[in-house]
């Protein structure tokens, strides 16, 4: 991180956005620093994408102040610093490549030299050199989201605000996509990406806000926030309540999985401890066909901890 | 300067719409029927044309109508093009939502829809005056006629344009795409029903007067025509058919025998500034 690390980026305070009698964003207070990647996470329908528009002025709040790279939201010029790409973008399409870039390029208030070489820097930055001259209405869903991203990157800025970055791009663009996110961060570009992605998140940012209904249930670093349990498989040709009275001694918690009796779920504190549980079963004079780590999937974990915060 | 490149954007984007080369080719169409209909009429005309009583001044009674006539249709026809390219300048940007990535942009919200105003402007007015002129121009190649206050009939066209867009761009900002076409479709068409009714009542009373007056207020385009339609006539005219006391007789929904008042012409003038403003008023304020 840069020098100014510590310096704020977005400094959201008390913000709250009502449509109508509809509650969108309720009392949301976060800052995120500069050269930081933060994620905003939370399933649809949370309100990240509102709290993103109005980072973006697009939305004015309700109630709250928000401040972006140290001045408000609705400073005009602040903006030339700030990149931001829509969660559906939707772009003049009968534009060619090279010219809608150049307009956005100028919107930033780039003069024709640098732009005529950013033009080419972005384009090749998010796979599409040798696209110039193709209008946007031949583009695929992937290739609109990849020039989506070239027009927010196109003035250098200094915080880059995502919105679903990876949605309608294949397996191969997203891996491209998240690359990208972290060479900018190397570069020590801010981000702010809205996702409802834990793979993103966890690939990308240093710190993760999790949003459901309208307000922030937890902020910290992705490792710490998601309460990730440790749970053994473990199958024996037999149980009886003795071995499992004897599990208990090292186990935080056993269950049955599936409909077979002799398939157990053995929660542990550490990861040691999962010999003490091989140990005593050879003790008991079981047989072990089973010991192994339970894959849980990062959605799962997600709304696991949504569940254990709501 | 966010202002200049959002005008350039909107001339840009007009051009590459189809709408715009279809109405256009279209126009070069009806010019061509209207050229070809011009000289079979006159042909006529001067067949028919007395020998013995004043052939001029029957001569000129043809020219006078086929000018008002054909500015008439320049008129309709920008009022059509201004609506059907302006009506979704700012909803349909809101709609497509093409407007994130550029609302959130370093400029001023005003400069967005003040470029767009400005764009249209341009385009719409040249397209009027060039209506205009070539109408007036294959009269004068075919008659030799040219009105002598063209350009002042000219202007109050313009302004007749630049009306229909003030308020096609607040709606704009107001109404979805749909709903402010019906509604400024109504309103231009309805506008010259206020000079139907003046028409055919034998005595115009107050009533009549109050309802021609905020019809002229809510859209004042029908207003201004007649205004246009008065430069249309030579004044050499008014002054014969006002010493025969039938001067009255060019007093009619399509034409007028007096200029636009001082108030109407200000207070359109007012109309293509003030609405503007509103809709950018409305629009720093809507949620996108």
């Amino acid at each position: 991180m840069s020098d100014d690390s510590r310096l704020p980026a977005v400094e959201i305070q008390g913000l709250r956005k009502v449509y109508q009698q509809i509650i969108a964003v309720d009392d949301i207070s976060l800052v995120t620093y500069r050269g930081e990647a933060f994620g905003f996470l939370g399933p649809n329908g949370a309100g990240k994408s509102t709290v993103v528009k109005i980072l973006t002025g697009l939305v004015a709040p309700t109630k709250g102040t928000v401040r972006v790279l140290g001045q408000p939201v609705n400073h005009v010029q602040i903006r030339r610093q700030v990149g931001y790409l829509p969660e559906f973008p939707s772009f003049h399409r009968w534009l060619k490549a090279r010219d809608f870039l150049e307009f956005h390029g100028r919107l930033f208030g780039l003069k024709r030299t640098m732009l005529e070489k950013r033009i080419g820097e972005v384009l090749a930055r998010v796979g599409l050199a040798g696209r110039e001259n193709q209008k946007l209405s031949t583009f695929s869903k992937g290739m609109l989201q990849r020039i989506g991203l070239a027009q927010a990157i196109i003035n250098k800025p200094d915080l880059v605000i995502l919105d679903e970055l990876v949605s309608g791009l294949d397996p191969v663009g997203q891996r491209d996509m998240r690359e990208l996110l972290r060479e900018l961060k190397a570069e020590g570009t801010s981000i702010f990406l809205n996702s409802h992605l834990l793979a993103d998140v966890e690939a990308i940012c240093d710190r993760v806000a999790i949003i459901n209904q309208g307000r922030i249930l937890k902020v910290g670093a992705p490792a710490e926030l998601f309460d990730k349990k440790k749970v053994l498989e473990v199958r024996v040709d037999h149980v009886s309540e003795e071995l499992l009275s004897r599990l208990h001694t090292v186990a935080l918690d056993i269950q049955h999985g599936d409909d077979d009796p002799c398939y157990l779920l053995i929660e542990i504190e550490r990861d040691e401890q999962a010999a003490d549980i091989a140990d005593i079963i050879h003790a008991y004079g079981a047989r072990l066909y089973t010991l192994a780590p339970r894959q849980v999937s990062l959605e799962q974990i997600f709304f696991q901890t949504i569940d254990a915060l709501a | 300067m966010g202002l200049l490149l959002i005008t350039r954007f909107t001339i840009q984007e007009a051009f590459h719409r189809w709408l715009l080369l279809a109405m256009l080719l279209l126009n070069i169409l009806l010019l061509a029927v209207f050229a070809l209909m011009l000289n079979a009429a006159y042909s006529n005309q001067l067949a028919h044309a007395p020998s013995q009583s004043n052939p001029q001044l029957f001569l000129l009674e043809f020219d006078l109508i086929i000018s008002i006539l054909s500015v008439w249709a320049a008129y309709l026809l920008s009022g059509a093009m201004t609506i059907v390219l302006s009506i979704n300048m700012t909803s349909g940007e809101i709609e497509g939502g093409t407007f994130s990535v550029i609302v959130s942009k370093p400029l001023h919200r005003a400069e967005i829809i003040f470029g767009k105003w400005l764009g249209f402007a341009l385009i719409l007015c040249v397209y009027t005056a060039m209506l205009f002129f070539t109408f007036l121009g294959l009269i004068y190649w075919r008659t030799g006629y040219f009105p002598e206050n063209a350009l002042a009939a000219l202007g109050m066209l313009e302004l007749s344009t630049l009306v229909l867009l003030a308020l096609t761009t607040l709606g704009s900002t107001l109404f979805p795409t749909l709903v402010n076409g019906a509604i400024v479709i109504m309103l231009f068409i309805g506008a010259p029903l206020a000079s139907f009714v003046q028409l055919i009542s034998t005595t115009p009373g107050a009533t009549a007067q109050n309802i021609s007056t905020i019809v002229n207020l809510v859209i004042p385009t029908d207003a201004l025509w007649h205004g246009a339609s008065y430069y249309l006539i030579p004044s050499f005219l008014y002054s014969i058919l006002q010493q025969r006391g039938v001067l009255s007789d060019l007093n009619t929904p399509f034409t007028s025998i007096q200029p636009l008042s001082p108030a109407l012409f200000t207070w359109a003038i007012l109309y293509c500034i003030v609405l503007p403003i509103i809709g950018v008023i409305r629009f720093q304020r809507r949620d996108l």
